[in-house]
Parts: structure tokens; sequence; C-alpha cells
């Protein structure tokens, strides 16, 4: 089995974690595509990633902004020219804001459904009008989607779409015989908790290797019998 | 390699709807995309040939761009009747082989195929048992003439595989003779041509009717729906 991935968000936290799991310690994964904003931590990471590689393997690394439709779209044709063909696509970037409801800038809600909603949707549709025929696809969501959050309204409500977009595309892609899943992580120790939780301590919750842990097995032979429903990963 | 002569010209007036039934929405899927999908599956098919409702060319096209469909797709506009049909399509066939499928008929599995293909006989087609007694009747006077023997009649399915001058000829004589057929095993079998059936499966319905789509939906849902 040579398979390709794609990850988005992939230049640090459940993204970084999930891409080094694929490349080094999936038997199948042979590719993977790394989406992220240009960023000194991308650059670095992946730097460190490639001196890890074992013969065979290789990283693709994109700079791209999931907020940001167009440019995404190029990013997504481009890799699927160069790697002619998506097997798993793991939609893992995220952004949020937290602010209470009557303070939130509409732009900045714009951006969270941007870059939360439309960015997986826009990946697996221009893929999909590509011909690409995906063996599976991962939508991490969260827990903030299944349970609104009081001050987390916009983010909340871009996960509880995307965990009902995932429902949706497991349906419709099932024609293809692919595989959609849909993760919701609890407290993980990622920048964007920092955000939502500043005063937390990372070290006391759910480490972004331990949901990248359950992707990859999600990725196995073994997956397919635990991606029929919303996943919650927690503590 | 195979030319697929792919029916898709029906108006679908049984099932109650404005737009041709192979537009109709199954599971919230165009009907034909079931059966493109599966075929762009199928290497030994190289070629589409897909009819379509006069009318209705644009939107079948948005549909094939949409969903991707590899494999060369041909598109004719759809004649008078489905015999008609039939017979116009089979001079775009660029292949020595043909499969004929309907798009009302989206169940059909990968597997449907490849039997057909791996069929010894160059002529076959999916057939089933019949689970209900058929009666000759009279229909002027209403009365009952005979009966027939279940075990000696099947219901004749789609796909079918047929070699092209075989299917080309029986239509050539049709046409001399002023037959007009519903289906074409039964055309090449009268035509003197020999033709084989295999087992066909019951999951492969025709969706004719309202109820047929709720049947059709009913198969397609997620088999985690018989948990318990």
């Amino acid at each position: 089995m040579s398979k390709t991935a794609l990850v988005t968000g992939a230049s640090r936290g459940i993204g970084l974690e999930t891409t080094r799991r694929f490349i080094l310690n999936n038997d199948d994964v042979t590719t993977v595509v790394m989406f992220a904003r240009a960023s000194e931590d991308f650059d670095a990471n992946v730097a460190a990633l490639e001196k890890e590689l074992p013969i065979g393997r290789r990283l693709v690394p994109i700079a791209v902004d999931v907020g940001d439709r167009e440019a995404l779209k190029q990013a997504v044709t481009a890799a699927y020219e160069q790697v002619g063909g998506i097997d798993i696509l793991v939609n893992n970037a995220g952004y949020t804001n937290p602010v209470p409801l009557q303070q939130v800038d509409m732009a900045d809600f714009e951006k969270t459904i941007n870059v939360n909603l439309y960015g997986p949707f826009t990946i697996v549709q221009t893929l999909l009008n590509l011909g690409n025929r995906f063996d599976l696809i991962v939508n991490i969501a969260s827990t903030a989607g299944i349970t609104g959050r009081s001050g987390w309204l916009t983010y909340s409500a871009s996960k509880a779409a995307v965990i009902n977009m995932s429902q949706v595309m497991r349906e419709e892609l099932s024609i293809y015989g692919t595989r959609v899943a849909c993760l919701s992580p609890g407290r993980t120790a990622t920048a964007l908790r920092k955000t939502l939780a500043p005063d937390e301590d990372p070290s006391t919750i759910m480490q972004p290797g331990h949901v990248a842990q359950v992707i990859n097995t999600m990725s196995s032979p073994v997956g397919r019998f635990i991606d029929s429903e919303n996943i919650v990963v927690r503590q | 390699m195979y030319s697929l002569i792919l029916l898709n010209g029906g108006i679908g007036s049984r099932t109650g709807a404005d737009s041709p039934k192979q537009l109709l929405k199954l599971r919230g899927i165009p009907i034909l995309v079931y059966t493109l999908v599966t075929a762009d599956r199928v290497e030994q098919i190289s070629q589409i040939v897909l009819n379509y409702p006069p009318q209705w060319r644009e939107d079948v096209e948005a549909v094939l761009k949409a969903y991707a469909i590899s494999t060369p797709v041909t598109l004719v506009e759809a004649g008078a009747s489905r015999h008609a049909s039939v017979a116009a399509m089979i001079s775009h066939c660029t292949n020595d082989d043909v499969i004929i499928h309907e798009t009302a008929r989206p169940l059909v599995r990968t597997s449907d195929f490849q039997r057909l293909i791996d069929s010894e006989h160059s002529n076959v087609s999916l057939m089933s048992e019949i689970s209900f007694t058929v009666a000759p009747v009279d229909p002027e006077t209403s009365a009952v003439t005979g009966s027939l023997d279940r075990s000696r009649l099947r219901n004749v399915q789609l796909p079918q595989k047929f070699a092209k001058a075989d299917l080309q000829d029986a239509h050539a004589h049709a046409l001399e003779q002023g037959i007009e057929s519903t289906e074409d095993a039964t055309l090449v079998a009268d035509f003197g041509r020999p033709i084989h059936f295999i087992e066909g499966t019951d999951e492969n319905l025709k969706v004719t009717t309202k109820t047929d789509l709720k049947m059709a939906g009913f198969l397609l849902r997620p088999e985690e729906d018989d948990d318990e």
C-alpha cells in the first residue's frame, strides 16, 4: 500500500502530530501533504521532521491560509497535480476568537466559518470535482460543537456545523466507498486551546499526540469499525 | 473492452415529478449518478454512451462535470422510444462489445457488471427467478387461457451484454419488420442469436414509481441503521 494523506493545520499541534504519526508510524502512508499558513514554526517543524524521514517517505509542505477560499482551491489543485490523488484527508485547521455574543465582530465570525467550515468543505469539493476518490476523510470538530459554550458562540456554532456536515458527507460519499469520520476532541493542549482557556495549565490536559494517535488508528484497517459516529476524544 | 449504453432518456411520468426521473434525487443524489459512479469503477468499461431527454442536456452535463466521471462519455439525445434510443446509441459505441444498463436501476453493483463481463458467453442478461405466478389471459374476454411453468420463466433485468454486431443485426431486422421491443435480450433471442442468462439480484430494482424510490432509498441507507 502506498497512500497519500493531506493534513491541514499541519504546522503545529494536532496537525503536526498527525503528520508525524502518518509518516513515521503508519505502514500505508508514504506521502503527507502539509497545509499550514506560512510561518517560521512551519518551516522549522517540517525541517525537523524531514531529518527523521524513512527512505521512500516524503513530505509536501504547502503554505496556504485555509480561510482564503481562492488560495485554498489553487493549493488543493496544485497538490492534487503534484501527488496524483489524496487517499486520506484530515481537516484539522481551526480558528477561534472567543468573545461574548454582544461583542462578536461579523468579520471575525466570517473568518471563523471560513477556516472551520468552508475550508474543509472547499478542500473536499475541489478534490471531488477534480475526480479524486478518497478512502477516508477525518473532520476535526470539537466537544464545543456538541454543547454550546458561553463566550464561544462563533467557535461552537462552526464546530456544530462541522459535525452535521460530516454526517451529510458520510452519506453522500458512500457511493464512492469513502469513509467519513468526525472527531471531537475535548480539552487539548494546543495553541487554539490557549486562546480559549489562557489560564489553564496545558500539562494537565490531553496532548495533541493523543488525538493524533486516535486519527492514525482511524486510518488503519480497524478504523472502519469505529468511524460511524461523531467520536469524542477527551481526558 | 466494453462500451456501456446507459439509457437515461425516459421522462419518468410515473414518478410524478416535474423533471426527468434520472435527475430526481435518491438520498439527495441524482439517480443517474449512482450508475455513472459504479460504471466508472469497472476497468473494462472504456466508454459510456449516455442519452438524455430532449432539453435536459445541460443538466446532465452539469452532473457529469460535478461528479468528475473519468470514463469518456458520449451524449446522445433520446429517441422517441426506448427501442429507438438503443438503435441510435449502438452506432456511437466504439468497442466491439457493449453493455446495456439504465439509470433507473441505481442499485447495480460493480460485481453485477463484473459477473456479466466474466461470463464465457457473448450475449448475456442478468435475470431473476419469478417469485409469483404469471397467467396468460385474453384481455378482451377477461378469460384465463391456461398456465405458464414458472420454472421456465425469468424476470429480465439489466445490465445485459452483447456482441455489438449481434445487437446491431437484431435492431436492423426489427426495423425492417416493424418490430418495437421493450428490451434487447429477447429481441436478440427472437432474431435467432444465442443469448444466456446469469442470476440477477432482487436489490437491482427498477425505480419507476414513488414507492420504488422509497424502496431504493431504504436499501441504500447505512447498514448501522439495522443495529438494535
